[in-house]
């Protein structure tokens, strides 16, 4: 028998404890397993049909030589073996393999911007908002606002913000205050960039804003009062209390900002089309075009399993990093 | 219990196994029912009340309303019904392509003329050689909108020509005025083309000379290739086997183009633009020289419609493509087709919708309701002489006008020359231009177009 005392959490699949008696016990331990399946059995067909078995034909499509001709035949297509990884990996030569390192690189800069952008602000904003003051609960509210706006929407707002003769942006900064004296291009070159993370961190930062206040909201102020006392100043505060406590919280939306990120597609492909260019293409744009444009299934199939890929690596990292703060938490 | 599980076991590998079979293989049969099955005693079997599926794409500011009005004289006569759905430009070469492969879409759909090829090579469609002679074969269009129906090293005729556009130059006559500058020879050649945007942007403040939409654009192509046909290069090789588009000629017209945006003619915020929002431009008084298709001009009689501007609404006129340095004008000549799927269960009713489709009246008055042209000769013909100057020019347009190879892998190919234009106007409109980088790109075009062209089964 296995019994709970108050301070002990319960042992998982043990959250009644178990009844006395041979077959009386044994036939309630029946019914609840029967319960657990009955209730775990709906989400885990959907999870196959919906998740597994698109991922399954994912990759294996990716090692098929899809294409135009062969499109038809799907799962019969010629077999490709692993041409499809060692033409992204090594063969530097082939054209199809145009523009992927570009992809990576950018990939790799959108996701870090946005990534820092939408922690440091929102724990910023947090920080702001968690103290009393006449009217915050408006204007929390109103921060949640770009949150709650789809993805889609962000773009469209935004690409007509950006628009270098008539949008807002270039008004503020040229005409109305004079900050500056040209009219940047804010959706051609290097800036092309900067027109998709900035409005990636407006539209996340509410998200990662609510997470921190529920997480500073909970933070027990006794631990600040004794430090004050001590003769801390704020920044000690926040740098020996506030943000370990925090540390929970950062893991987790640093995997999910990590990953929501590294598979970003609406707000480039709505500003941009499928094709962004090389300064502001990135891995799903690069996957949608070179499958759905160009019709190599098996090389974009090839592209998102190594993109899975990537993102199993960051998991494992990641898990080894925050091991010990998810144990806490 | 351990039987239990097997017989569970038993019931998920059916279950799986049935709808991997569903999902991957159900429509073998298709793709061998082709039009040999159509004999014509088939095709005069017809069965009042069955309602036949069909595929459109916003054709015109009311696409639904508009085409079930074109059809309602077919259903009151025929009894078939036809079920209209409106599919954005958007989507529908993916929706096309995953009707035709898994067999679950209309019976007929609309696709642009540069797009036939590709979905014939898919398969899918109908083989439609052994019905065209019901309404006039080859005969009955101009020689270059028969060429969509076709597909280089495959026998048949893989759709009905629809309606027909040419891209010409759009200008403004207030301006030119103002400009000093004589309509008759403004975009008479490359020469006096540069020589008008200059004079604009010289003489005439708060308008910009010229707008070209930049990469996301889905016809950027479009705008382009007219300017390298008439510097006399190519898309591909005659024989289709590899691109020309690094050609010295090919370079020479994308030169031309680029250097519009380098030299300030071409203004370089339309770049951030698509093709709409360019045209939008236009319409609002923003731009005083565009090229685009004959679709706008209904718009502009549309007092209702908000985007133009009353100037730009009274000044509109259009003029041919300017000739290049070989006297050739070309243009692009595009629209779009009818095709029917294979898996359709009511082919001949279908043929039906088609044929009424094609007739000479029914196309000149939807024709007419898109500001598109018939695809068919008689009616085309009609339409350009008898519906004002800016008709006429559309009409000149479609004579001297020019498609694309119709090869399968045009889609693609297609997709590749954007992507590079797209970049070499990026780099014009941030000062980056030079012949070498425009040559470079090319380059990189040709490259990707060959890697395309060589892919098999």
């Amino acid at each position: 028998m296995t019994t709970l005392s108050p301070t002990e959490p319960a042992p998982v699949g043990k959250l009644m404890p178990e009844p006395e008696g041979g077959r009386r016990g044994s036939s309630l331990r029946r019914s609840r397993r029967r319960l657990i399946i009955g209730l775990i059995t709906p989400a885990v067909v959907l999870m196959l049909l919906v998740h597994l078995l698109p991922m399954l034909g994912g990759v294996y499509l990716s090692f098929k030589n899809l294409n135009i001709f062969t499109f038809r035949q799907l799962f019969d297509a010629p077999w490709a073996g692993f041409d499809n990884y060692r033409s992204i990996l090594f063969d530097t030569d082939n054209p199809l393999r145009s523009g992927f390192t570009g992809a990576v690189q950018n990939t790799i800069v959108y996701t870090f911007w946005t990534v820092v952008g939408t922690l440091g602000g929102g724990l910023a904003v947090a920080l702001l908002l968690n103290r009393p003051m006449r009217g915050v609960k408006v204007i929390r509210a109103l921060m949640l606002t770009p949150w709650i706006v789809p993805s889609f929407v962000v773009a469209v707002l935004w690409q007509y913000m950006w628009q270098s003769d008539i949008g807002i942006i270039n008004k503020v900064l040229v005409d109305y205050t004079g900050i500056l004296s040209e009219r940047p291009i804010w959706l051609i070159g290097e800036n092309s960039l900067w027109a998709i993370i900035i409005p990636s961190i407006w539209r996340g930062l509410p998200f990662a804003m609510l997470i921190f206040l529920a997480g500073l909201q909970a933070m027990p102020q006794e631990l600040h009062e004794a430090a004050s006392i001590d003769g801390a100043g704020p920044f000690k505060r926040f740098r020996y209390i506030t943000l370990p406590l925090l540390r929970p919280l950062i893991a987790v939306q640093l995997l999910f900002g990590v990953i929501y990120s590294t598979y970003q597609f609406a707000i480039p492909y709505v500003m941009f089309g499928n094709n962004p260019g090389p300064d502001a293409d990135l891995m799903m744009t690069l996957i949608v075009r070179q499958s759905f444009s160009n019709n190599l299934f098996g090389y974009g199939s090839a592209v998102s399993v190594l993109l899975m890929l990537a993102m199993l690596v960051w998991v494992a990292v990641w898990y080894r990093a925050f091991k010990r703060d998810l144990e806490v938490a | 219990m351990r039987s239990r599980y097997a017989i569970v076991l038993a019931i998920a590998a059916v279950l799986v196994g049935a709808l991997v079979y569903t999902g991957c293989g159900g429509d073998d049969d298709s793709t061998s029912n082709n039009s040999s099955s159509n004999t014509d005693s088939q095709a005069a079997k017809i069965t009042p009340g069955t309602t036949v599926k069909l595929w459109i794409m916003p054709n015109g500011p009311q696409p639904q309303e508009d085409m079930e009005a074109s059809l309602a004289p077919f259903t009151e006569k025929t009894g078939i019904k036809v079920d209209v759905e409106v599919v954005d430009w958007g989507v529908q070469l993916d929706r096309i392509r995953n009707a035709a492969v898994s067999g679950e879409g209309p019976d007929i759909t609309q696709a642009g003329t540069t797009q036939v090829p590709f979905f014939a090579a898919l398969g899918g469609f109908e083989d439609l050689s052994d019905r065209v002679e019901d309404v006039g074969g080859a005969g009955a269009y101009p020689d270059g909108v028969w060429q969509t129906t076709q597909v280089v090293g495959q026998d048949g005729t893989w759709a009905v020509p629809w309606f027909t556009e040419a891209r010409s130059i759009y200008y403004r006559k207030d301006i030119l005025e103002k400009a000093g500058v004589d309509p008759a020879t403004a975009f008479k050649d490359w020469d006096s083309f540069r020589a008008t945007l200059q004079a604009i942007k010289d003489k005439v403040p708060n308008i910009q000379p010229f707008g070209t939409p930049g990469k996301k654009a889905f016809d950027l192509v479009h705008h382009v290739m007219p300017f390298v046909w008439d510097a006399g290069g190519a898309e591909l090789s005659s024989d289709n086997s590899q691109s020309t588009i690094n050609s010295p000629e090919a370079a020479e017209g994308v030169d031309f183009f680029a250097k519009l945006v380098d030299d300030g003619l071409a203004d370089k915020s339309q770049l951030e633009r698509d093709g709409t929002q360019v045209e939008n431009q236009f319409e609002g008084g923003k731009i005083a020289v565009w090229i685009g298709g004959p679709w706008v001009l209904p718009s502009a009689d549309r007092s209702d419609d908000t985007n133009w501007t009353d100037a730009a609404r009274k000044n509109v006129a259009l003029a041919p493509m300017p000739a290049g340095p070989n006297g050739d004008a070309f243009t692009f000549v595009g629209g779009s087709n009818l095709m029917m799927f294979s898996a359709s269960e009511h082919k001949n009713e279908a043929w039906e919708v088609m044929k009424y489709l094609s007739q000479d009246q029914v196309q000149t008055d939807y024709a007419k309701l898109l500001g598109m042209f018939p695809a068919r000769v008689e009616p085309q013909q009609a339409v350009g002489e008898a519906s004002g100057p800016n008709y006429e020019a559309v009409y000149q347009a479609i004579q001297q006008g020019r498609t694309y190879s119709p090869i399968p892998q045009w889609a693609e190919i297609e997709n590749t020359y954007k992507g590079r234009f797209g970049n070499i106007l990026d780099e014009a409109a941030k000062g980056q231009y030079s012949e070498a980088n425009v040559q470079k790109q090319l380059d990189e075009a040709a490259k990707e177009a060959d890697a395309l062209l060589a892919q098999g089964g």
